[in-house]
């Protein structure tokens, strides 16, 4: 089997391949509302005056952007890849569709009923990444539920005896997560500075425990795939899968690092943040072992790149958020535009590009449609300059910042400094949502396009894997 | 590899317990015990015009851009003094916030008694600061051919404006700024309260 070749296909249930390409279209068009929102923030910062209305101001839409990128993008792109995996490494179909189908609808409902709540200036405070109103937050809640439940038990029926390490990951994320919405939306002990702690708990555990899982999940399905070679070590993945459990939940506080929140209770963090190291390096050096002396093969392959730089800014990112922990930092990075780097170097950089490279890797083999090379290459380019443009630029504005204020000028000052950075932030953020609309183009070509007839399915042979 | 992780309940179950069990210790009893903070001695609740105006914070998201946090650095001192645990014992939602495109707004009610520059600034915050970036929010404003008898006149700098017209306080505003003018630190050497 090549590898690298395109015109492999997956012997997919039709119906599985329903499920996938009906995934990657919501998701796909959640990434262009988003972003596009996104994009019309960035411009508010040169132009503040434009777009004045209530439901296009900068407070309502910031989470609208935020809100929309996690759960209508992020979660609704890695969770249908996340099935569809887990029905390829258990060599059967999907147990329980409906279940799937229904998972669906719930992120679908819930992003629309978050965005227009959101529109209209109802939200659950400004507590990053949980603006949404709790009955909303039940609806994306039900969704990740449905979704776990359907690969538990496409797991649980799998023909092959141990369960491959990208469902380790997945069915984790599907388990934590309903524990960290809970926890989310129970009033009783969130009052005041209690909130606050539970906020730090909550925004850091959103990110590490859902999205970070998934991600590596994918990556380890689909890595070795891609290369037609077995991961470097599946025991690094496995001490990747505990230390990340252990020590991601202890780091929140590190959000609010010199706040009125115990000083040990912070400290703790940083200790934590500096042990997120050993997650971190292990899976970046799992994936770089398995990818060695492959360039020639990750050149030629579409879906390979996008998982480079995925792992790339794993690395970076993630080691970046370590080093940002440490006191003597946070006292200039802190409150700056350096975070909204860092956050786009994980979430964008990292998330995004492995949700990409999974699509691309795998989307085309369960449907038998090609993306068009010329317009995977721009959107990997215009993408991938993009996003390396953003942090940068944002990485210094952010410094710049820091220094201002601790150099004691009017807070002005800082604002005239940082504002050549936001407008380079604005063109980066241009050239990244170009690459969405070149991407929404091939998920068209990937999915509802006319291509070869799919009726060429064959029922496996119970026994035999489907998996290699 | 460990035979038993290979039953998948189990994997669900044990790392569900291993989550848990961290997710109540790092975030619900955290939660628990900080919530009974006491108030800061000589703070007060808010009234109820305050509280709505403090609705519209939350609802307008002025959060993303301003703090409510001093921190404990000599950058931080022109905000006031250091945040104590004390100082958030009425504020559900919290508004701490972990941005500063704006200045932080812990004692602005301190720092910037005028509720007449307020009402200006939110009306058009370039007319009073040249160079913020912070969003206008006109719609918290009414624009009438006439003041009524009872009307709140905003005395517009000239250029921003309406062309025709005046601009007069809503509930809205009026709440909003009372909340901004209810943000002000409690001394806590002189206990003298509000």
């Amino acid at each position: 089997m090549k590898s690298a070749s395109l015109a492999i296909r997956d012997n997919a249930e039709p119906e599985d391949v329903a499920l996938f390409s009906s995934f990657i279209t919501s998701a796909t068009f959640w990434l262009l509302f988003t972003t596009a929102v996104g994009l019309l923030l960035s411009f508010k910062f040169p132009y503040p005056d434009w777009a004045t209305s209530p439901f296009l101001s900068f407070g309502r839409l910031r989470a609208i952007h935020t809100n929309g990128t996690f759960y209508g993008w992020a979660s609704i792109a890695l969770s249908g890849t996340a099935i569809y995996v887990a029905a390829r490494t258990s060599g059967i179909g999907v147990s329980n569709k409906w279940l799937a189908w229904l998972s669906l609808a719930c992120y679908n409902l819930a992003a629309i009923c978050g965005t227009i709540t959101l529109d209209l200036g109802i939200n659950y405070g400004d507590q990053e990444y949980r603006e949404w109103v709790w009955w909303v937050k039940i609806i994306f809640l039900l969704g990740v539920l449905l979704s776990g439940l359907a690969i538990v038990q496409t797991v649980a029926n799998r023909v092959e005896r141990e369960i491959y390490i990208s469902n380790w990951y997945t069915i984790g994320g599907f388990v934590f997560t309903p524990i960290l919405a809970i926890v989310a939306i129970i009033p009783a002990y969130q009052v005041g500075l209690g909130q606050v702690a539970v906020q730090g708990f909550y925004m850091h555990n959103a990110v590490g425990m859902w999205f970070t899982f998934l991600a590596l999940g994918i990556t380890y399905y689909a890595l070795p795939k891609l290369l037609n070679r077995p991961i470097y070590s599946y025991a690094l993945g496995v001490l990747g899968f505990w230390t990340n459990l252990v020590f991601y939940p202890v780091i929140g506080a590190h959000h609010f690092e010199f706040s009125p929140l115990p000083w040990w209770f912070q400290t703790l963090a940083i200790v934590f943040s500096v042990g997120m190291l050993v997650p971190v390096w292990a899976g970046t050096a799992n994936f770089a072992l398995t990818m060695r002396a492959r360039g020639e093969t990750v050149r030629r392959s579409y879906a390979l790149p996008f998982i480079v730089v995925g792992v790339a800014y794993y690395f970076l990112g993630s080691t970046q958020g370590t080093v940002e922990a440490f006191r003597s930092l946070q006292t200039i990075w802190h409150f700056t535009s350096f975070t909204i780097g860092h956050s786009h170097a994980t979430m964008y950089g990292f998330i995004t590009f492995i949700a990409w490279g999974g699509i691309y890797a795998l989307l085309p083999r369960a449907t038998g449609k090609q993306p068009s090379l010329l317009a995977t290459g721009l959107h990997f380019w215009f993408a991938t300059i993009g996003v390396t443009a953003y942090v940068i630029a944002l990485s210094i504005g952010g410094t710049i910042q820091g220094l201002a204020w601790a150099a004691g000028n009017p807070f002005i000052a800082s604002v005239d400094a940082a504002a050549p950075f936001w407008v380079a932030r604005a063109v980066a953020g241009s050239l990244m949502f170009l690459a969405h609309i070149i991407f929404a183009y091939n998920v068209y070509l990937m999915t509802l396009a006319p291509g070869p007839e799919s009726d060429h399915w064959e029922p496996p042979k119970r026994g035999k894997a489907a998996t290699a | 590899m460990n035979r038993g992780m290979n039953n998948v309940w189990s994997l669900v179950l044990v790392s569900a317990i291993i989550y848990g069990a961290l997710a109540i210790l790092m975030g619900v009893v955290p939660g628990m015990v900080l919530s009974r903070t006491p108030p800061t001695v000589g703070s007060q609740p808010y009234t109820a015009q305050e509280e709505r105006g403090r609705d519209i914070y939350v609802s307008e998201g002025c959060e993303y851009c301003h703090t409510q946090n001093v921190r404990p650095l000599k950058q931080d001192e022109v905000f006031g003094r250091p945040s104590t645990a004390g100082d958030y014992a009425y504020d559900t939602p919290e508004l701490l916030g972990d941005h500063r495109n704006g200045p932080d707004l812990t004692n602005i009610g301190g720092r910037q008694p005028s509720k007449i520059w307020q009402y200006i600034h939110l009306w058009e915050p370039r007319s009073v600061v040249h160079g913020s970036i912070m969003p206008r929010y006109t719609w918290l404003f009414a624009v009438k051919p006439k003041a009524d008898p009872g009307d709140e006149v905003v005395p517009i700098p000239s250029g921003f404006g309406p062309t025709k017209g005046v601009v007069v306080t809503t509930t809205q505003s009026r709440d909003l700024v009372s909340y901004l003018e209810s943000l002000k630190q409690v001394s806590l050497t002189k206990r003298t309260g509000k």
